[in-house]
């Protein structure tokens, strides 16, 4: 057991080291209803319009403090969607050696708000976290749940080097914002 | 950055030099890219390169990833018509739509079809090299669609009309200013547009218009799952993304060797292609999409929650005539990371419209373009010198100079024969197969023929060398440009040399070897072989000279496989009778070395023969290294650097060769174990690459890449004053007298010149 806690915080810790590598911003917080509603409201805190993907991955009693967010639109349009300003998300995973989070697809809103917006901040556990890539790929990783889904390895903001100098923000979010839930 | 200087270069599309069937075109093509592509080619490619060695170098088993994914490549073309055929069903299975399509037109004309059927008048395309291979933008703008390109590579290559450069990165040879100068033109604005966030700004702001209200998204697929379906999709930018979950309809169109068995055998390529084609541990996305979605980002008005359309338009397009030929089978395995391109010194330096045909480029892009296309579009594959820098960089393990070197023997025996072919053929022992050869790779491919007349007849066979109404003729006959100087044929090789050596006493000899007698060393740079015989011999070995045979490197390189094959055969042969006496075999050449190391797997019958040749054949300071080691004592105890002519300070350039086949560390290690101050070159090659710089077709580029390593040694100097120049390999030598008219040593020389008498 306490070789685990050690592996686990190895694996955050490297988690978060390469995930800043990635140009994405990590912080560390207490998994409560209270700290992670704070956490995420200053960090939306200049988006004006906020669409909250689903909690899929999170205790329901998170997902119960976001629905109160101030700005956040309830079942937006697809006009809505095309101009909000941040999209929150639950990550299925995260990648210690890559610093990626993974995003499952498919319930409503999942793929658009890790996509469309210019901000996207996603809640990770801190116990979804595995080593590398190829973990996802077994069969019994994370009870299996995301084995044969739709799934996405977001690694930092999306990002372009054909015009010239890197330039962060193009087609996809501008910023990454990861919330660590311990 | 130093670029050659190209006098009166006219400047060219880069369409209209795409096609290379005939060598004009390539010939203009790389003046082109010399004059304009250059510095962003350079600059952009070295970047992915220096990038990728970091990249790779963090995945601790790198190695067996690669092991992994070329078993699961291997494995996947081997059952290609079975993975088709399960692949079909399940997509269909889970309500999608598949289409075969033999050629390019038949999948153009599907695609079309399906645009056409849904009153498409817009359609929004993410990256994909395979719809560029099919020309589709063509048909569906015929068509009368407008037609998006999304990747911001591909938007300004369709404002520029131009066929991509790069298989990862389609625009690579555009620099920023060139950038905004097109943009300026093509969109006739004000806007700022001086830097790369103006210029993102710009084209992202049209291209989300495009996403919202796009009829249809067209996409590649990185790699296609039989087992369910699921398509992986790697980008940066988010583009694909957008094009494949947005529009109503998402077509993928998919070469069919991208398909592998099952899902989870993505597993080793998500890491390997990241840290080889970006050189990052994963792009910012990397998708795994089944489709169609049941789940839509978007529910589209009037339609809620839809189950979008989606078309698998898988493409044959040559790849099954490719499955059958038994050498370039290995080209389907090519995940297109772009290792290749980036780790190759000629491409850096002019970047795919010199070194690429139609679509495809660099150094796989021969064989891709021959397979998908035809034979002579792989003209521009002579651009690689087959240094074989690209051969430990490829994540599948693809042989790519050999496929290189099959694309030249085929162009050859696709040529006529000429009488002087013939001839040449007779009198040099090449192989009759390969009398349809140009008369000019024949002489480069035979230069061990040549070499031994040249030395029976000097000096006058030298003089003649330097004697201008020959070199013209040379280089008009023989393609050898005269700005090259030769190097001199010696008065005694070094076989005759060796053989008025003292004798020493063997008796209490710590190891037994025979120094292979290699055509460079044997009639060119005689001092270095006598070094290596000297040196082993003061360190204890009973070492002797073998006879100089050519080993068949030199005619590979031309694409003279028979010929080739002819030549390995002897040498090995010859190697056999000293190997049966328990002697290690000792190879200055590093080219030569490297025949006896990977490249005679491909020539030798008997696999057997290869593998104990192999394992026992060494470039000379990797040899001695290991014999200290063995000794248990340090290198200081035998070396004396208080004795070095040069002092301490030196420049040390190991062989393209040499470090594919992993001697280049022993050299550093050694000298610096000595007590040597050694800076090393960190180009990929010195761009003689063998004869290749010597031909007169080539000898502007081999100068242009030659530059990079130039400077190099320039920067090296510029704290703490001059190196003494050494390198491991012949050409690369003639390399640096060309371009720095100073003196280079062979790590050997230095050596043998500090090595303490009798070892202590």
């Amino acid at each position: 057991m306490r070789f685990r806690q050690v592996a686990m915080s190895g694996l955050i810790d490297a988690f978060e080291a390469n995930a800043r590598g990635a140009a994405a911003t990590v912080d560390r917080i207490a998994g409560s209803p209270a700290a992670v509603r704070a956490a995420v409201e200053s960090a939306v805190k200049d988006s004006p319009a906020i669409v909250l993907g689903p909690g899929e991955f999170l205790p329901s009693e998170i997902m119960n403090a976001l629905v109160e967010l101030p700005g956040l639109v309830h079942e937006p349009s697809d006009e809505m969607l095309s101009r909000a300003d941040a999209g929150i998300s639950s990550a299925f995973a995260g990648i210690a050696s890559s610093g990626s989070v993974c995003v499952a697809m498919g319930p409503p809103l999942a793929a658009a708000a890790s996509l469309l917006m210019p901000l996207h901040v996603v809640l990770l556990c801190a116990n979804r976290i595995v080593e590398r890539p190829r973990d996802l790929f077994t069969p019994t990783c994370l009870g299996g749940e995301g084995f044969g889904r739709n799934l996405v390895l977001i690694t930092g903001p999306s990002a372009t080097a054909d015009m010239g100098p890197l330039v962060r923000g193009v087609h996809g979010p501008h910023q990454l914002r990861i919330f660590v839930l311990e | 950055m130093g670029t050659a200087q190209t006098q009166g270069a006219p400047v060219e599309s880069p369409r209209a030099v795409a096609n290379k069937s005939e060598r004009q075109h390539l010939l203009k093509a790389i003046r082109m890219a010399l004059s304009i592509e250059s510095p962003a080619v350079r600059s952009n490619t070295q970047t992915f390169n220096r990038n990728r060695y970091r990249a790779t170098g963090l995945l601790p088993d790198y190695d067996v990833l690669k092991d992994h994914a070329r078993q699961i490549k291997a494995r996947s073309i081997a059952n290609l018509p079975q993975l088709i055929a399960q692949l079909e069903k399940t997509v269909r299975g889970r309500g999608g739509h598949v289409h075969l399509a033999a050629g390019a037109e038949e999948a153009c004309r599907y695609v079309r079809d399906v645009c056409v059927r849904h009153g498409a008048k817009l359609v929004v395309k993410g990256k994909s090299i395979t719809t560029e291979e099919i020309r589709l933008n063509h048909v569906l703008e015929a068509a009368g669609m407008e037609v998006a390109e999304s990747d911001l590579a591909e938007f300004i290559l369709q404002l520029a009309d131009e066929q991509p450069s790069h298989v990862i990165a389609p625009a690579i040879h555009y620099s920023r200013e060139r950038i905004t100068a097109l943009f300026k033109r093509k969109f006739q604005t004000d806007l700022p547009l001086d830097t790369g966030e103006e210029l993102t700004k710009f084209a992202r702001e049209i291209l989300r218009g495009k996403f919202l209200h796009a009829d249809i998204g067209i996409t590649g697929a990185n790699l296609v799952a039989a087992d369910t379906g699921t398509l992986m999709l790697v980008e940066s930018e988010g583009n694909i993304r957008m094009t494949s979950l947005l529009p109503p309809v998402h077509i993928a169109v998919v070469g069919v060797e991208k398909i592998i068995g099952r899902r989870q055998d993505m597993a080793p390529f998500v890491e390997l292609l990241a840290a080889s084609g970006t050189g990052q541990p994963l792009t910012s996305y990397t998708s795994f999409l089944s489709p169609p979605l049941d789940d839509p980002p978007f529910a589209l008005p009037g339609k809620t929650h839809q189950v979008r359309e989606f078309h698998l338009v898988l493409i044959d397009n040559g790849r099954m005539r490719m499955r059958d030929d038994s050498v370039f089978r290995e080209t389907l395995y090519c995940i297109r990371c772009s290792a290749c391109l980036n780790s190759c010194a000629n491409f850096q330096a002019v970047g795919g419209h010199a070194f690429g045909g139609e679509t495809y480029s660099g150094g796989i892009g021969g064989s891709w373009e021959a397979g998908t296309s035809k034979l002579e579009n792989a003209r521009f594959s002579e651009l690689c010198t087959g240094c074989s820098r690209c051969v430990n960089q490829c994540p599948v393990r693809i042989d790519i100079p050999w496929l290189n070197e099959n694309l030249r023997n085929r162009l050859n025996g696709a040529a006529e024969t000429f009488l002087a072919s013939g001839i040449l053929t007779t009198i040099t022992g090449a192989s009759e197969n390969d009398q349809s050869a140009p008369v000019s790779k024949l002489f480069f491919g035979n230069y061990h023929w040549f070499a031994e007349w040249g030395t029976r007849f000097a000096p006058f066979s030298n003089a003649l060398a330097r004697w201008r109404p020959a070199r013209r003729a040379m280089e008009r006959w023989l393609g050898l440009d005269r700005r090259r100087s030769l190097p001199p044929f010696p008065k005694r090789t070094l076989v005759s040399a060796a053989n008025a050596e003292p004798l020493p006493r063997t008796d209490e000899a710590i190891a037994q070897a025979v120094l292979f007698a290699d055509v460079f060393t044997n009639y060119g740079l005689v001092q270095r072989g006598l070094s290596t015989l000297r040196l082993l011999r003061e360190l204890g070995v009973d070492v002797v000279v073998s006879e100089s045979v050519p080993e068949g490197r030199a005619a590979l390189s031309q694409g003279l496989l028979p010929t080739s094959a002819g030549y390995a055969q002897r040498a090995a042969s010859l190697l056999d009778h000293y190997l049966d006496q328990d002697r290690d075999v000792v190879v200055i050449e590093p080219s030569s070395l490297a025949m006896f190391r990977r490249d005679a797997r491909h020539l030798l019958d008997n696999p057997d023969q290869f593998e104990r040749l192999r394992s026992r054949c060494f470039e000379p300071v990797e040899y001695i290294a290991k014999l200290m080691e063995k000794s248990g004592r340090s290198p200081r105890d035998f070396f004396d650097l208080g004795r070095s002519p040069v002092g301490k300070r030196v420049f040390y350039h190991s062989h393209c060769q040499q470090k594919t086949i992993g001697c280049a560390a022993p050299t550093e290690a050694l000298l610096r174990a000595i007590g040597f101050d050694v800076a090393t070159s960190s180009v990929e090659c010195c761009g003689m690459a063998g004869s290749f710089g010597y031909k007169k077709d080539f000898y502007e580029l081999s100068m242009a890449v030659g530059e990079d390593l130039f400077e190099q040694v320039r920067k090296a100097e510029e704290d703490g004053g001059p190196r003494a120049l050494v390198a491991s390999g012949t050409s690369c030598t003639e390399q640096f007298h060309a371009g720095m008219k100073r003196q280079v040593f062979h790590p050997v020389e230095l050596l043998a010149a500090i090595v303490r008498p009798g070892g202590k």
